[in-house]
């Protein structure tokens, strides 16, 4: 604040005398995500951050559910066509998007040291081009004193909710990871072992059809979700809907869950549990623009949220895992989750993802149930 | 005359016809973002391949199906009502007149979000009205998720503006006409319609254009409220353009609106011109 002010003095020509310290840098974080996400960065980290580093500051830009992702994402492809910069530094989010336009600058252990502390496949899934930071995946959340005996597997679950109509929702795969993990999940019930990893790596239009199965299924199970067939709004929604006693069972993100029950935001008769096999999960990467004039600072706090201190912060917050692996945790952190981090699976790729999207909209969501 | 046609240009037709172009398959080879859109149709020239796909999905079907029927029904529920409110701010006098000359225009000062959450915690699931119509024992099925919940959002919304827009309008109706045909023994009924509506036709001409433009091209609203699928063309179009990575079919979606609300503006202002011609 005061730097600004400082330049804007000096700009007006006012001729302030004041010898100022060298104006520290001013790196400009673009993170998307709930509220939670927000109150992290907000809050915690980049308070903690400008204490440790006074030379470097951080300034947030917020897209709240990722709405405003995508112009962030135009904003960088503009400014690289026009050869500008664009004024992103960091960008957390659409990583994987902006990698594969070349809007991201790759990373190395070179550049950022802590890296070497995350394990290299959840590195290579976003390409070298972010840093994982925090981790977390999505649980099965239900209410205990309605269900007795959880479902512990994807069958089971499906059996559950035909059984028990208007007990279960989750919300449409663009609204949030919560319901786009259910379907994930359902979709890959077609999908042969051998192609597992094309889905979540690669794009080729053609293996859609081993995603019929799974539309087939989720068509069914249309009927019996809440109000016969009602999605929720989103992530959120979900939870709100499972804290009002409305529905007792829902797909929900660990880390969301976790902090509602700490808040008090759900009854404590909500128990969280993940069937076999597991929901996805996924980690929350950060990348550096590769038109950033400020790649030092950038690298600087990209290291820095590695570091242990800050890693167990973020898992305490969010109540989620840590994006190093967890033998670099403090041990209080490494009892919370046990062997639990670090065990979910992955979604597709963001190609594939976009087409399930559609063919969920188009196929399951609105449709007239087919005429037994 | 150079200034304003200049910012037009920039402003609106540039980006236009280059939407346009690229709902013709013409991609521009500059811009990333199009370039990288799944399910792309590439041509030299000019083709309607990407209308030829579009018209024949079965979403967009439902998705028109709902924005037709959304946008029929709250522009006429919205002007019957906007014209109720408008004639009894006119014609009653009384203290109750204020009020609801200060009530109607509420919306106006209210951000649509803010309302559309406000009509959803109201008249929700497990919402306000819901237990009010518990205590009398009666069953009740929320429409906040159905497209009558939409249309209830965009009459909310509309209001001020048809209000103001028809209240203005009768208000230049001199009040000696009114007197005159008082006096005649005229009741209210007649004066109704042979006076007062006749001698109001633009401004309602006005309200029912403007409103189906506004609602069937709007955002919010049906982002917030109404079913989960199908979902009017705004924010199908959105879903295509973010969700779905069919930037291509999002412009389509945008060019077809654009034709539609075309159409309904060529409407009015053929009707107007008659109406002006009449009056002259």
């Amino acid at each position: 604040m005061k730097a600004t002010l400082l330049c804007g003095l000096l700009l007006l020509g006012t001729g302030s005398t004041v010898a100022s310290a060298q104006a520290p840098t001013t790196l400009n974080l673009y993170s998307e995500g709930d509220v939670n996400v927000k109150d992290l960065w907000e809050k915690d980290l980049i308070p903690m951050f400008q204490k440790a580093n006074p030379g470097i500051r951080v300034n947030l830009v917020f897209s709240a559910h990722g709405a405003n992702s995508q112009s962030t994402l135009d904003r960088m492809a503009a400014a690289k066509q026009a050869g500008k910069v664009s004024g992103v530094d960091i960008l957390e989010g659409p990583v994987e998007d902006a990698a594969q336009k070349g809007l991201l600058d790759k990373l190395s252990a070179q550049k950022v040291p802590l890296l070497a502390r995350v394990s290299p496949n959840v590195v290579a899934r976003a390409g070298s081009y972010g840093v994982p930071y925090r981790a977390s995946s999505v649980v099965l959340a239900y209410d205990s004193t309605k269900v007795k005996n959880p479902p512990k597997t994807l069958s089971a679950l499906i059996e559950w909710i035909g059984k028990n109509p208007g007990q279960f929702t989750y919300n449409a795969p663009d609204t949030g990871g919560s319901g786009n993990a259910l379907v994930t999940r359902i979709l890959k019930l077609g999908i042969p072992a051998a192609e597992a990893g094309t889905f979540e790596t690669d794009y080729d239009a053609s293996k859609e059809k081993y995603w019929e199965q799974g539309f087939t299924t989720l068509k069914k199970l249309a009927p019996n979700l809440y109000q016969n067939g009602q999605y929720s709004q989103n992530n959120v929604g979900t939870l709100q809907l499972l804290g009002k006693g409305a529905i007792s069972m829902g797909p929900v993100w660990s880390d969301m869950g976790l902090s509602y029950l700490a808040q008090g935001l759900l009854p404590a008769n909500i128990k969280l549990t993940q069937i076999d096999p597991p929901l996805s999960g996924g980690a929350a990467y950060i990348g550096v623009a590769a038109d950033s004039a400020n790649k030092a600072a950038a690298y600087t706090f990209l290291n820095w949220l590695l570091t242990p201190d800050v890693q167990a912060v973020v898992a305490n917050k969010m109540n989620g895992y840590p994006g190093v692996q967890l033998k670099y945790m403090p041990a209080a952190v490494q009892d919370k989750f046990g062997d639990m981090a670090g065990d979910y699976s992955f979604g597709f790729s963001s190609k594939f993802n976009a087409d399930m999207t559609r063919m969920w909209y188009e196929r399951v969501a609105g449709t007239p149930q087919p005429q037994k | 005359m150079l200034p304003p046609l200049l910012v037009l240009t920039l402003l609106v037709l540039w980006p236009a016809v280059d939407a346009l172009r690229f709902s013709l398959g013409l991609v521009p080879a500059g811009n990333v973002n199009y370039t990288t859109g799944l399910d792309l149709i590439r041509s030299d020239h000019p083709t309607l391949a990407v209308f030829g796909k579009l018209f024949a999905n079965a979403a967009f079907a439902r998705d028109l199906r709902l924005t037709l029927f959304v946008s029929v029904t709250a522009t006429l529920l919205l002007s019957a009502l906007a014209y109720a409110l408008a004639l009894y701010g006119r014609f009653h006098r009384g203290r109750s007149t204020e009020l609801v000359r200060t009530l109607y225009l509420l919306p106006m000062f209210i951000p649509t979000i803010i309302a559309a959450y406000a009509l959803t915690t109201f008249y929700g699931d497990n919402g306000l009205f819901e237990a009010m119509l518990a205590r009398v024992s009666i069953g009740y099925t929320s429409p906040i998720r159905q497209a009558w919940g939409i249309v209830l959002g965009q009459v909310w919304v509309g209001i001020p503006f048809a209000v103001l827009m028809l209240s203005s309008g009768l208000d230049g109706i001199p009040e000696e006409q009114i007197d005159a045909a008082r006096d005649q023994g005229a009741p209210f009924w007649t004066i109704l319609t042979r006076l007062v509506l006749p001698l109001n036709v633009v401004p309602l001409l006005i309200v029912l254009t403007f409103s189906f433009i506004g609602i069937f091209g709007s955002f919010t609203v049906p982002y917030l409220l109404g079913p989960t699928a199908p979902n009017m063309l705004g924010v199908s179009m959105q879903l295509n353009f973010g969700s779905f990575r069919q930037p291509q079919l999002a412009v389509a979606l945008a060019v077809f609106s654009f034709a539609v609300c075309a159409v309904v503006g060529y409407l009015y202002v053929a009707a107007t011109l008659r109406q002006n011609r009449r009056a002259a």
